[in-house]
């Protein structure tokens, strides 16, 4: 009971996010709407922390589950990266650590500069 | 390896890509909870296993779609529920906005630059550099990226899995290597450049890595789609 009622909330602000996203002028990806009008509402103390917890709880403990048939996709476009798979393992491997590395760092002098600590 | 026509009937009823997923999900996370060895992330295996027996048994991937894409459908209510972690660290997030901010662009940018440039490097094609351009940033905003600058969204969405999965294995490694202490710089750095599938790995890493890494999904998002737009109008 609890969790039905949980999910119908996060469907109903799903459905919500997605109407919003066919009404603006230009193309953004409906999921984020989402997210940032759940946070909204719960900011505004529209949608408590509760009526959305176990729901909430058990799908961030599996969220990577959720991406698994997308995945699975490289069957169907196998051929086209078929000579080229060790060149595109290398870019994303290097552009992931210098994204990473110079992120943390930004967040890191950005946090010194104004003088804060953790 | 052929089987019996019945098999096949089977096969494409949406329980089987449900039940499917399921269960080399859960022998992924079986085999993942046995080694804690960070290569074998339970998404990695499932997506291994699965495509393993669809080729084997010449399963076609439409009829594991049909049970695949309720799945799918879930990254949404998936994506809207990350708001709920935020919220609890939204202390933090309000005294770290600045940094936070900054480092989504900052990082946003290099990850657009360092992909093009790498893709230079190694001589891949056009058409290919457009499809991972976007690569950082969550599934429906890269496919949205690519759709602009003419790309193969199919492939875009298996680079994007590709690259959480990357993210979620050496997350912790980097945050070794590059003695990383504080938990708002890490969960920044893990959400811009592996998105949701870096994020599980920020929420197993601690509360406050979890929600900064949740909220810099949506920023990242948001910031690499305007440099996009701006690339394009420029070029």
């Amino acid at each position: 009971m609890k969790i039905m009622k949980q999910l119908m909330i996060l469907f109903l602000v799903c459905l919500i996010s997605y109407g919003i996203s066919l009404v603006l002028p230009f193309a953004f990806p409906a999921s984020i709407i989402s997210m940032l009008l759940m946070l909204l509402l719960m900011l505004l103390r529209i949608i408590r922390p509760e009526s959305i917890r176990e729901t909430a709880e058990l799908l961030l403990a599996n969220m990577a589950f959720f991406f698994i048939p997308s995945g699975v996709q490289i069957i169907a476009y196998y051929h086209v990266i078929r000579g080229d798979v060790l060149q595109l393992l290398l870019v994303c491997l290097l552009s992931l650590v210098i994204t990473f590395a110079v992120t943390a760092f930004t967040v890191l002098g950005v946090i010194r500069m104004m003088g804060k600590s953790e | 390896m052929e089987l019996p026509q019945l098999f096949y009937q089977i096969c494409d009823h949406s329980f089987f890509g449900v039940f499917l997923t399921l269960f080399c999900y859960l022998i992924g996370l079986w085999i993942y909870e046995r080694t804690r060895f960070a290569l074998l992330h339970p998404v990695l295996i499932a997506v291994i296993l699965i495509g393993g027996i669809l080729i084997y048994f010449h399963i076609p991937l439409e009829s594991y779609d049909k049970g695949g894409d309720l799945i799918t459908l879930f990254l949404s209510p998936v994506t809207a529920v990350l708001a709920y972690e935020i919220y609890r660290q939204r202390k933090t997030l309000a005294s770290y906005f600045l940094p936070v901010i900054v480092g989504c662009a900052v990082g946003s940018g290099v990850s657009l630059f360092s992909v093009t440039l790498f893709c230079r490097l190694f001589g891949l094609s056009e058409e290919i550099t457009a499809s991972i351009l976007a690569k950082s940033v969550t599934t429906p905003i890269a496919v949205e990226i690519t759709g602009m600058i003419g790309g193969i969204p199919s492939l875009t969405v298996v680079v994007v899995v590709l690259t959480g999965i990357m993210g979620a294995v050496l997350s912790p490694v980097l945050i070794k290597l590059f003695h990383i202490k504080s938990k708002v710089a890490a969960g920044v750095a893990i959400g811009t450049c592996s998105h949701a599938i870096g994020t599980s790995k920020a929420i197993e890493l601690g509360q406050t890595q979890g929600a900064m890494s949740g909220i810099s999904i949506g920023i990242s998002g948001i910031v690499t789609v305007a440099f996009v737009m701006i690339m394009a109008a420029l070029l």
